[in-house]
């Protein structure tokens, strides 16, 4: 019951493209830096996409200034996603993105100038409601048949991907494109630094002295197509959706549990849903934020399902930063083109594992490997927690 | 009576919402992360960090130091002198 | 008894916390006036949500964790398979909190209202206060977050799925009002707070008395009235052969046109009621006029079809069409 992948797009830290993206995690360049674009003078490390939303606004030929710039990234990813693809009035096309902030960006510049009674401009709220982040977008691309978003926090952009693979499976549609947008903002970044989980130092996933994340902003989307879109468009399959699932973890709202139930189930039912044992699973994209908590329940859970086998595995988001509800479906697009090109990324920045589970991640490229299989974890707060699996076979 | 405890009692009362709980409920030795104490969490240890900055000036930028410092208000108490000291 | 026709979903638990009196009630449709209460009619949260999480929890996650609890007693569930809620605004008052001391406060901030913030801190809140371990999932998408809510739990019965908790909710905060006057919107109705949950099923209960047909969530509905009657051709109906509309208009700039509509097509206008008068406005009121629809054939099966319409935001569409089961 797979469903095929057959356009991908990702905007990030480290690129505008999917060629630039690959080419930044062949050649082990991380994003990150010091905050650079973002209104906000503080000295913290953060994966920001290096363009202004002037930029962004003139290269797509938009003039009105009331676009979110989680909008701007969601569309330039979705653009690339969908490519020379055609609206066709026989084939029923959706979105479904996701995102934790919305139009937050937009928002804090109104309330800052609210609070200061100077003169707020009020119409920027008109992009604050994460559902008018989505709309945009379909809006530019003319997309009508299906617009949904998900806010599950970290996990949002593994969820629309999950959606779109069941409305395709059901027959609601016959091609959606799935993925999902967050744009870096001062209330995310003081939110995680209320919670002592802001690192800064550069992230170090998986390492026993990791001691937080750095957050990052950027969008990716998947274009999955069904049986009818594909003997219209003709579209070659790059790469199949073959398992996922969700499970909350329901041990605490922030707090992944010592176990890793929740993060287990997922992967677990992941795995049996796409019928792939987890011995002929190449490679593990982790969630790895870098957190002392995160990180520990995911190494947990991965001995849960894998036992003393457990496959290379590794986590981008010293590349990227964590891109929040972008997360999921950026490294979707990761996961795809490490089993296109043969590639398991190297976890940046790791010195000497965790001391309770010893794991130790790839640190290094690999190249010229065949990757059959990848796994993509995705958790975020609340418990909620999202497993795929990619494969290069239906 | 100590003062700085029964102001303890009232700042945590008030930082972390315990709306059924007066300061004569908590005695001083009670643990406060425990079951039979107030049953606090780690979300409320970040508030408790935040407290004890607004309050008395004190920053604490490891969490784990917290962890041993709000035992009870005891040790809150005891931290806060010794910080101060 | 499972009923594996497609279109079949059951209603077997429904909770609304509103203006109106309306939780733990039956019958409630009844004797329902306009809205004008300016607050809520809470019941007593202690009884459905343990102490240690209610002093943390905002407006929204209250009444939404209560709904929830209350639609599993009558259900006589101990768990549902999932739970999924939608909200268009979500968690807006520890969102405002958290802003207001992110923007003002030097020095430490207290992270509470952060983590509360994000749009799937309710169904987070519920699943954690079940221990619930299911798919768990957030839709938020303005005025159409219910109705893609249900698309998805309808979705998870046809994956085979028995029961699913589902729901929405959404709260006002001192600020709507000032930007909605701000922004020139005008409702027409009071800006009001409200959750409204349910549990469907493939099962119908002896109780049960309601079912959803059919749903659809439609984005930038150009021609609401086309949607609509294509909408019921699927459900082989027609206007005429609806026993009550549920509908929503803002303000009184559209309502003209949609009362001429129903009345054209030979429905009572008695029998045609803007639910926004009742629920107030809320980006998911929907959710409380299918409570309300459910209401209305708990206490006259006679109603076989009723139609939610909902065109709060005129660039979305909602259809949801509700049916009597036959006792």
């Amino acid at each position: 019951m797979s469903v095929r992948i057959t356009g991908i797009g990702v905007v990030s830290a480290i690129g505008f493209s999917v060629a630039e993206n690959l080419q930044s995690l062949r050649e082990g360049k991380s994003g990150i830096g010091k905050i650079t674009y973002l209104e906000d003078s503080r000295p913290f490390l953060v994966g920001e996409v290096k363009a202004s939303n002037a930029d962004l606004k003139e290269k797509w030929g938009l003039d009105s200034s009331h676009i979110s710039r989680t909008s701007l990234l969601g569309l330039h990813a979705a653009k690339e996603a969908w490519g020379e693809n055609k609206l066709n009035s026989e084939l029923r096309t959706g979105i479904i993105s996701a995102t934790s902030v919305g139009g937050m960006d937009r928002s804090e510049v109104f309330y800052k100038d609210y609070l200061a009674q100077n003169n707020p401009e009020y119409t920027l709220l008109k992009t604050h409601d994460s559902g008018s982040t989505t709309e945009r977008i379909a809006a530019e691309m003319g997309i009508t048949d299906y617009v949904n978003t998900l806010s599950t926090a970290c996990s949002s952009g593994a969820n629309a991907i999950v959606l779109g693979a069941r409305l395709i499976l059901q027959n609601k549609l016959d091609r959606v494109l799935v993925g999902g947008s967050d744009a870096l903002s001062r209330f995310t970044i003081d939110g995680f630094r209320s919670l002592m989980i802001y690192d800064d130092q550069w992230c170090r996933p998986f390492d026993e002295t990791r001691s937080g994340l750095n957050l990052g902003e950027g969008a990716a989307f998947l274009l999955l197509e069904g049986d009818k879109s594909i003997a219209f468009s003709g579209n070659k399959t790059i790469c199949y959706l073959s398992g996922w699932a969700n499970a909350a973890d329901a041990y605490h709202q922030t707090a992944s549990s010592p176990e890793g139930t929740g993060a287990t189930l997922a992967i677990g039912n992941a795995l049996r849903k796409s019928g792939i044992q987890p011995e002929a699973i190449s490679y593990v994209n982790a969630h790895g934020t870098g957190t002392k908590n995160n990180d520990l329940s995911e190494s947990v859970a991965l001995k849960n399902i894998f036992g003393a086998n457990i496959p290379m595995f590794s986590s981008t988001k010293a590349f990227t930063g964590h891109t929040l509800a972008a997360a999921g479906a950026i490294e979707a697009v990761f996961s795809v083109l490490a089993i296109q090109n043969g590639l398991v990324y190297p976890n940046l920045n790791f010195r000497n594992p965790i001391e309770e589970t010893r794991l130790t991640p790839v640190t290094s490229l690999q190249t010229d490997i065949p990757i059959h299989a990848v796994l993509s974890n995705s958790f975020g707060f609340g418990g909620n927690n999202s497993s795929l699996v990619f494969a290069d076979h239906a | 009576m100590d003062i700085l405890k029964e102001d303890l009692k009232r700042q945590i009362i008030e930082q972390l919402n315990l709306e059924d709980i007066t300061p004569e409920d908590i005695s001083d030795d009670n643990l406060l992360f425990n079951e039979e104490g107030l049953n606090l969490d780690s979300i409320d240890a970040l508030e408790l960090i935040v407290l004890l900055e607004k309050y008395h000036g004190i920053q604490v930028t490891n969490p784990d130091e917290g962890k041993v410092a709000f035992r009870s208000i005891n040790s809150m108490a005891e931290y806060i002198r010794k910080r101060k000291s | 008894m499972r009923d594996m026709d497609k279109n079949t979903y059951y209603i077997i638990a429904a909770s609304t916390i509103s203006h109106q009196d309306t939780f733990g009630k039956t019958g409630f449709s009844d004797s329902m006036s306009p809205v004008v209460s300016p607050a809520l009619i809470t019941p007593d949260y202690k009884a459905f949500i343990d102490a240690g999480l209610l002093r943390r929890m905002s407006k929204i996650l209250r009444m939404a964790v209560a709904c929830a609890k209350d639609c599993l007693a009558q259900a006589g569930l101990d768990q549902p398979d999932a739970i999924i809620t939608g909200t268009g605004l979500g968690c807006l008052q520890d969102t405002d909190k958290f802003l207001n001391t992110s923007l003002t406060v030097e020095g430490l901030l207290p992270p509470t209202a952060f983590i509360q913030s994000t749009h799937n801190t309710m169904a987070g809140q519920i699943s954690l206060s079940l221990g619930n371990h299911g798919y768990n999932m957030t839709h938020t998408q303005n005025t159409l977050s219910f109705e893609h809510a249900m698309v998805d739990a309808l979705l998870l019965l046809d994956e085979g799925e028995q029961h699913i908790l589902v729901g929405a909710a959404d709260e006002h905060i001192e600020i709507l009002s000032e930007i909605t006057t701000h922004l020139g919107y005008k409702p027409g109705f009071p800006l009001t707070s409200g959750a409204s949950f349910f549990i469907i099923s493939k099962e119908k209960r002896h109780d049960t008395v309601a079912r959803i047909a059919d749903c659809e969530p439609v984005a930038f509905a150009q021609d609401p009235v086309a949607k609509l009657t294509r909408f019921l051709d699927t459900n082989s109906l027609e206007i005429s052969d609806l026993n009550r509309v549920v509908y929503a208009v803002p303000g009184n700039a559209n309502a003209g046109k949609y009362k001429t509509i129903w009345r054209e097509a030979g429905l009572d206008p008695e029998k045609c009621i803007n639910y926004l008068s009742l629920s107030g406005v809320y980006p998911t009121a929907s959710a409380f006029a299918l409570n309300y629809a459910v209401d209305l054939i708990s206490q006259d099966r006679s109603l076989k079809n009723i139609l939610i319409f909902n065109a709060l935001r005129k660039e979305n569409l909602g259809l949801t069409l509700v049916q009597s089961v036959e006792a």
